[in-house]
């Protein structure tokens, strides 16, 4: 593997040609990346290009995702400061490209690659957007180096399947990220060497799901990130979030990832789930590994193998609040009702997931709000189509459900898509009707009891884009807001660079206990655009794709 | 509930306003808004004062409306400096607005324009290359030169509404929220919604909302509503101090304290899908807009674009209607025309004036609702 150097503030990193630059700066022991308006340290933390933390300036452009930004020789990355100089661009070229596929798939994770490949082989022209530079999305995560193994069986598979879509002749476009979705439907996505504006006949929606964390004190320091973001680390880049870390969470994942990072030469010096031990709920787990024995075995072969490296899972344990102390992380957690605390490098939170539905959610689909899983799932016919003719949704950005129920709909999809006299098989309806069983009874078995946020102290930081503390969400709850959006506009919640996806569910939950009403569609904050935060030369680059005679006002 | 004295048809910044002064007088106010929609929630804090080049390319029969107004837009922004000292600061500054020319044909037509609006008292001057682009060093080399307006400024809508909403709450006006389909005139008229609500009088403020409600009392006034496409991106440096519009191109540009820099200018939205949605963007009005504005600010392209949105603005004839329906009625209208935001605090306060029959500092006569009666 050859290695490249860029500088950082000046100072040289080395790194494996393949690395991102949240990698590079992360293996350089640099957890602190860009500066807040409140003068705040901030660094890696979802990992995957959501939550717009993990800002540089590169080479004079400013606010950069240091998370999706390959490393290169000769970059120049700067600490990015809260308000850059207004300094016009080095002007770069963005190719316009106006697409009109029959199926146009956004996402290429488990459910979007296998709904192109299906769609390919059913005769329709099809093209894949991904945002990541290497298809297979956050299951499948596959390595940022082609020339090195697989991991395992599961990143095998992801790179099995991605390249079943070049066979089967999907056109896939990476490191292209879309931030518009209009009536029509209309997309528009930028790659850092072009523009698209994409008229398909039918659209799939596949974007998955982004993690939820824990909004507690100290949540924001750098060093703090999604137990996602330290397996991208891992398993994209070979770089460990830090050599002790402290994982906490709700989920098989957390688990998984331990053991990961721990066969990478990691430290896990606390692997905290928040549900009880799954022996406490012997029918939900029995049910579990009766719907799925394979992966259930899976799962006790991780146990073992934590185990054997001295890592035990703690139940019913809780994160409460983190600190800075001097070079590490101090976690105050609370483990059955006794307080404890643990120090470490990297503290990685995963609570569950958020379905990506910003798309769907602009395109008017509708919506019904899941309590078990404290999300909203777009309505779908059988074959996957939402309330909005030609436009399909599938795998988690519908509501999680898991990669294989994602694969299942992915076919079901790809297939109706492609053509209108498709119906779904009967085969992949059971296996489909199977999978949502399994994920079923899984969560009833980490089904677990969460303080509510209402009861968060004071100085935590509900919206971290904004800094905007539980304390003031207070104050302008004292007020009566009629609505999130009145609530939005009183606070600032939600009006930074994640664009609310941290913070709406916990401030729609919040707004819905106390009006005593129950949460949908409007409970959240209004979609908007762009979907992610786009830069003016990609506008200006896109513009050209308008026709001559579309100016206002004439 | 006790029967208020005056009963206000819409919580945007007029009705708000409206209610303040009231209130001030020793009224008891409701104020009664659908909660959907509201201009005042989506505005951008442009303080317009000089002829928008928009409006008179978009309306060119109603210029003489928009010119005779001239001088009720330099009262409202009195009206907005005092508001802004009586509530504690809404970032108001007032350093100008500027409306570039790019084209000697584009600076002659501000030189007329200039030269109409000096004469109704606006402090205009025409600005030639070197000394506006050592005024604003930010701009596009293109740009050959401006008409500089200092009568103009901007403000922090989020921090005004919210603040005006804490002004309004400690002096007791109540906040209900229903959608008002008529009004039943009278001594003691009756505004009605899901609720009925009786008031010694009933102000419609609720900009295009207002003339479907005014209609049946006999006005022929037609407020349709205008969705307008707006950007703001991320903080930069606070360097664009002024107001920025251009003599040709649909756009305003500013930037606010915080840094973060906003762009409208009257590019075209849809209207809303149904009654619970927002007016939806239109693609090219994203593109055309912000586009335009990186090529009036070169500097701001560095920056993204964090979000857009859309609200709906209520032209009418370019000219306020403020009074009462009927002479000597209870009903009273305060509609402003075009520029709502700018023009809600001194078309409040003349609305609350005539309701309560205080003296008026600024002459309603030209703005009356007879000119709407059948």
């Amino acid at each position: 593997m050859s290695q490249i150097t860029f500088t950082f503030d000046g100072q040289d990193i080395t790194c494996d040609q393949t690395s991102s630059v949240a990698a590079a700066l992360t293996q350089a022991g640099h957890r602190a990346f860009r500066k807040t308006e409140g003068d705040a340290p901030r660094g890696i933390f979802c990992g995957m290009g959501v939550c717009q933390d993990c800002l540089v300036t590169i080479d004079g452009r400013p606010n950069q995702r240091a998370c999706m930004t390959p490393a290169a020789g000769g970059l120049q990355v700067q600490t990015q400061s809260a308000r850059p100089a207004l300094t016009k661009p080095q002007d770069r070229t963005l190719t316009p490209h106006r697409l009109t596929p029959r199926v146009l798939v956004i996402g290429g994770g488990a459910g979007g690659l296998n709904a192109a490949i299906a769609a390919a082989e059913s005769g329709a022209e099809t093209v894949l957007l991904d945002e990541r530079k290497v298809s297979g999305g956050q299951y499948f995560k596959q390595d940022a180096d082609p020339t090195r193994d697989p991991l395992d069986a599961q990143q095998r598979a992801g790179r099995d399947l991605v390249t079943a879509a070049y066979a089967a002749g999907v056109t896939l476009i990476q490191s292209a990220e879309v931030w518009g979705a209009f009536d029509g439907p209309e997309i528009m996505a930028t790659s850092p060497e072009a523009v698209y504006a994409i008229r398909p006949e039918r659209l799939i929606v596949a974007t998955g799901a982004y993690e939820r964390p824990a909004t507690i004190p100290g949540w924001t320091l750098p060093g703090v990130m999604t137990v996602g973001a330290a397996q991208t680390l891992w398993r994209s880049y070979r770089t460990l979030p830090g050599r002790r870390v402290a994982l906490f969470g709700n989920g098989p994942l957390v688990a998984q990832v331990a053991a990961e990072l721990v066969s990478g030469g990691a430290e896990v010096v606390c692997l905290a789930e928040a549900a009880p031990a799954p022996w406490s709920r012997p029918v939900a787990a029995l049910d579990m590994v009766r719907r799925d024995p394979a992966l259930a075995v899976k799962g006790l072969g991780l146990l073992s193998k934590l185990a054997r490296n001295g890592v035990r899972v703690s139940h019913d344990t809780l994160p409460e609040q983190i600190e800075q102390a001097g070079d590490v992380l101090r976690v105050t957690y609370r483990q059955n009702g006794t307080l404890k605390t643990v120090k470490a490098d990297a503290v990685c939170l995963n609570f569950g997931f958020q379905p990506q539905n910003e798309i769907l959610r602009l395109l008017g689909a509708r919506m019904s709000y899941d309590a078990q899983f404290d999300q909203l799932r777009v309505d779908r016919s059988p074959d996957c189509e939402t309330s909005v003719p030609q436009v399909y949704a599938i795998g988690d950005c519908c509501g999680l459900g898991g990669a294989p129920a994602a694969a299942v709909e992915g076919r079901i999809a790809g297939r109706a898509a492609a053509s209108d006299e498709a119906q779904p098989t009967p085969a992949d309806l059971s296996l489909r009707a199977r999978h949502g069983k399994f994920q079923d009874a899984l969560w009833r078995v980490y089904a677990a009891d969460r303080p509510l946020p209402e009861d968060a102290p004071p100085e935590t930081l509900i919206c971290r884009c904004e800094e905007v503390s539980k304390a003031t969400l207070d104050a302008a709850l004292a007020d009566d807001p009629l609505d999130i959006g009145a609530l939005k506009r009183a606070t600032r919640i939600g009006m930074g660079r994640c664009q609310g996806r941290y913070c709406a569910p916990v401030v729609a939950g919040i707004m819905a206990r106390r009006q005593g009403r129950p949460l949908e569609d409007l409970s959240y904050f209004a979609p908007r655009i762009p979907i992610k935060p786009v830069e003016i030369a990609a506008i200006t680059a896109a513009e050209t794709l308008l026709d001559a005679e579309q100016t206002p006002d004439a | 509930m006790l029967e208020p004295d005056l009963l206000i048809i819409g919580g945007g910044i007029t009705g708000q306003c409206a209610a303040l002064v009231a209130a001030d007088a020793g009224a008891m106010v409701t104020i009664v808004d659908m909660q959907r929609n509201a201009g005042s929630h989506a505005n951008a804090g442009s303080l317009h004062v000089q002829m928008q080049s928009r409006f008179l390319r978009l309306n060119p029969h109603l210029a003489d409306n928009l010119e005779s107004s001239l001088p009720l837009y330099m009262s409202a922004v009195a009206e907005w400096q005092a508001l802004d000292a009586a509530l504690g600061g809404v970032e108001l500054t007032q350093q100008g607005g500027l409306m570039l020319a790019d084209t000697p044909a584009q600076l002659d037509f501000l030189h007329q324009k200039a030269a109409r609006e000096q004469k109704k008292g606006l402090d205009v001057e025409i600005l030639y290359r070197d000394t506006l682009h050592r005024l604003a060093p930010w701009l596009s080399p293109h740009v050959v030169g401006a008409e500089l307006c200092r009568n103009e400024g901007k403000l922090n809508p989020l921090i005004a509404n919210r603040k005006m909403r804490e002004a309004l709450t400690a002096r007791g006006v109540r906040f209900v929220q229903d959608q008002i389909t008529h009004i039943t005139d009278g001594p003691r008229p009756i505004a009605h919604g899901a609720q009925n609500y009786p008031a010694g009088a009933v102000l419609i403020a609720s900009s295009w909302g207002g003339g479907q409600l005014a209609q049946p009392l006999g006005l022929r006034i037609q407020t349709p509503p205008e969705p307008l496409h707006m950007n703001i991106t991320e903080a930069g440096a606070y360097e664009i101090q002024h107001l920025v519009q251009h003599a040709e191109r649909p756009i305003t540009l500013k930037q606010f304290r915080s840094g973060q820099v906003v762009i409208g200018g009257g590019w075209q939205a849809n209207l809303a899908r149904d009654d619970s949605a927002a007016p939806a963007i239109k693609p090219d009005s994203l593109l055309g807009n912000v586009a335009l504005a990186a090529r009036i600010a070169p500097g701001i392209g560095g920056l993204r674009v964090l979000r857009t949105w859309a609200g709906y603005n209520t032209p009418v004839d370019g000219k306020t209607t403020v009074g009462a329906v009927r002479d000597g009625g209870r009903v009273f209208v305060g509609l402003p025309g075009d520029a709502g935001y700018t023009l809600g605090p001194v078309v409040g306060r003349m609305a609350a004036n005539a309701v309560l029959s205080l003296p008026q500092a600024v002459d309603p006569e030209p703005y009356s609702p007879a000119r709407w009666r059948a």
